[in-house]
């Protein structure tokens, strides 16, 4: 069947029905079949592991030693709350490090769904500060971590100086502002937002299971919803929010604080009263990793100096590197919440405590029915 | 092809003409035929769509139990979307805003798929190409240039401002159900043109003058036979917007604000951070029957109402 000679028949009329249905069919089988061949094309390209973690985190700084012995950057996936992607991976979606945090990390480790971590095969692992790795829950059965810490911080009000009219001391009765109600912002998932909304009502974490404390947190978010603009995930959206004076303050990390301070947007990262939410996170390894050792090459260049003092320096994130804040003198790292002794930091503000996933499902159902307004 | 060595080759080994009375069966039989012909398609059909629907069927029966379902079928899903008044609220939400975007689109897609037809005579396909251009964009593009155009800086915003027009910016512009409805009237706009245009173009020309012949004035033209006429297309277009984004997620997901979620947003909800698929499967199928009702109703008295006409 030459197509030449089967266009010549089309023009002069003479293509039989039969050689016409035939033709057909083979286009059809061809188009059903062409997702099949760039598939072998792209497989080179999927030899890199797969980093599935949070916006901002898919950079080249953070993967100088990777890129160096890999040639290339790991693949990412990217999520906007951790419940949301371990969601995702309990579907079936197949990484070979994911980044959750501690309040997750029971849960995360009872899906089942990752392989503790071998240390001695990170070269950064002397280096990392002990406390750090030593969060509740994180020792398996055979004495390695589930999760090798990373990035630590807070969880606090980033607010425009030159807009927000402070009252008194700094404080999360900032976001409950009657006198910027639309001018607020929070993230939108309760992994932060509850918490916080914990700590404005006066509930302590070690009560947080309580009938009581649910109520108090609902009342408390409730209150505070017909004053916020926008509930988002994504960082970005609130950075720009409050550069442009759409919104005077919002809920945020602190990279958001710290991006917008280099821009010269006139902003702080408040150290409320109350005190902040604290956190640690860190990579953990799939149990089904394709690629086992490029997950390894992934934690080590994470854990490394440069991508510590790049966390510190550009995002004012806390790095679980000792040696990447030798780099900071104390007034810099006081300046951006940090000290290189992170437990102070951890401890002066509210750590997040690891709940069950019953916890976790009944918070998120209620703080979702207040966010939509009931 | 294979007609030429039947012929020539009658009393051929067995073996060799198996092969050829094979092809025969497939020639002769009419619906063998268009069967394999359809095959591909109905192999992704069923793979990819009835496959997913019957498991969204019967996990909407199932119940959660921490990250594992309870197989045991049970009509609790559905008793809870009946009677927890979030879930009717953000349907009957989603309608309201789909609606007025369905009715807005069909609207303002009328008259340039109208003066295409009738008043271009040539180079029709360059306008019908032009009226497409932005579907050459990703979607998400699109919604986030909204965005910008509705934002606290944005466009119009800053264009009011500079003219002295407001004194500070409008904040209903983002974050609301205007946008919502604003971003999915133009993101839709083609959907409404092409089939309104085929409709429009398809109308005899001679039925409009002898209209005129008959005494009619362009206004009654238009609505005695143009309208009529066009109605297949009204409805195409109408269908084509309205059943898409009724559960569309992305646009209020990102333009929406607190108060401009949708349906669709909920049923992600259910998959994502709440994580009760049996209750997001049953809210699936409870908007996939609300939308096939609402549709009918639509088409019914669409029906009757071009009856009366004619």
């Amino acid at each position: 069947m030459d197509v030449v000679d089967q266009l010549n028949a089309v023009r002069s009329g003479k293509l039989s029905r039969r050689a016409f249905s035939r033709s057909l069919l083979a286009a059809g089988v061809g188009l059903a079949a062409m997702p099949l061949a760039p598939r072998r094309v792209l497989a080179a390209e999927g030899e890199q592991g797969t980093f599935f973690t949070w916006g901002g985190f898919d950079v080249p700084e953070l993967f100088g030693s990777y890129e160096a012995k890999n040639g290339t950057l790991p693949n990412f996936s990217i999520f906007g709350g951790s419940e949301e992607a371990l969601t995702k991976m309990r579907g079936g979606f197949v990484v070979d490090v994911a980044h959750p945090c501690n309040a997750g990390l029971n849960r995360w480790v009872a899906s089942g769904l990752f392989q503790p971590i071998d240390t001695s095969r990170l070269s950064n692992w002397p280096d990392v500060i002990p406390e750090l790795a030593a969060i509740e829950g994180n020792m398996s059965a055979s004495g390695k971590p589930w999760l090798v810490p990373f990035d630590w911080g807070q969880t606090s009000i980033t607010y425009r100086t030159d807009i927000f009219e402070l009252e008194g001391e700094e404080s999360w009765d900032m976001l409950w502002d009657e006198r910027y109600a639309g001018r607020l912002g929070s993230l939108a998932s309760g992994g932060d937002a509850w918490w916080c909304g914990a700590i404005k009502a006066g509930v302590g974490f070690d009560d947080i299971t309580t009938d009581e404390a649910f109520e108090k947190i609902a009342a408390v978010m409730r209150a505070q919803r017909p004053l916020i603009r926008v509930y988002t995930d994504d960082t970005t959206t609130l950075e720009q929010a409050l550069s442009s004076g759409e919104m005077a303050a919002a809920m945020t990390w602190n990279s958001s604080a710290v991006l917008l301070k280099s821009e010269d947007v006139p902003v702080r990262f408040a150290q409320p009263k109350e005190g902040a939410l604290t956190w640690v996170c860190g990579p953990m390894i799939h149990k089904d990793a394709p690629h086992l050792d490029r997950a390894y090459d992934i934690i080590d260049s994470l854990l490394s100096v440069e991508a510590g003092q790049f966390m510190i320096n550009d995002y004012g994130y806390g790095h679980s590197n000792q040696k990447a804040f030798d780099a900071f003198d104390d007034e810099t790292l006081a300046g951006l919440g940090l000290s290189k002794n992170p437990v102070d930091i951890l401890n002066a503000g509210h750590f997040m405590v690891p709940q069950s996933q019953e916890w976790e499902t009944r918070m998120n159902e209620t703080f979702e029915m207040i966010k939509a307004g009931f | 092809m294979i007609d030429a060595p039947l012929t020539g080759t009658r009393p051929a080994v067995v073996q060799e003409r198996r092969p050829g009375r094979l092809a025969g069966l497939f020639h002769r039989s009419e619906s063998l035929r268009g069967y394999t012909m359809l095959s591909p398609t109905m192999l992704v059909m069923a793979v990819g769509i009835l496959a997913p629907f019957i498991i969204l069927l019967a996990m909407s029966f199932w119940t959660r139990q921490g990250f594992e379902f309870d197989t045991t079928p049970t009509f609790a899903n559905y008793a809870r979307a009946m009677s927890e008044p979030i879930f009717g609220a953000f349907l009957a939400r989603s309608f309201w805003v789909s609606g007025i975007a369905t009715v807005a689109t069909v609207l303002l897609c009328y008259p340039m798929a109208y003066y295409v037809a009738f008043h271009v005579h040539r180079n029709k396909m360059l306008w019908i190409v032009l009226m497409t251009l932005p579907f050459w964009t990703s979607y998400l593009l699109r919604v986030f240039a909204w965005k910008v155009i509705l934002g606290y800086e944005g466009v119009i915003n800053s264009a009011l401002l500079s003219m002295g027009l407001i004194d500070a910016p409008l904040e209903f512009l983002l974050y609301s159900q205007t946008a919502v409805i604003i971003t999915l009237a133009h993101a839709w706009a083609a959907f409404a043109i092409l089939p309104l245009y085929v409709s429009l173009e398809k109308i005899d020309r001679s039925l409009l003058e002898a209209a005129t012949d008959l005494g009619d004035g362009p206004a009654w033209r238009f609505l005695r036979v143009t309208l009529p006429l066009s109605m297949p297309g009204v409805i195409a277009a109408v269908f084509l917007i309205f059943i898409p984004t009724t559960g569309d997620f992305i646009t209020p997901a990102l333009l929406g604000g607190p108060d401009g979620a949708m349906i669709g947003n909920l049923i992600q909800l259910q998959f994502g951070a709440v994580n009760n698929w049996p209750m997001g499967a049953a809210l699936s199928i409870v908007l996939m029957l609300w939308i096939a009702t609402v549709a009918l109703v639509f088409l019914l008295v669409t029906r009757k109402a071009q009856e009366r006409l004619a």
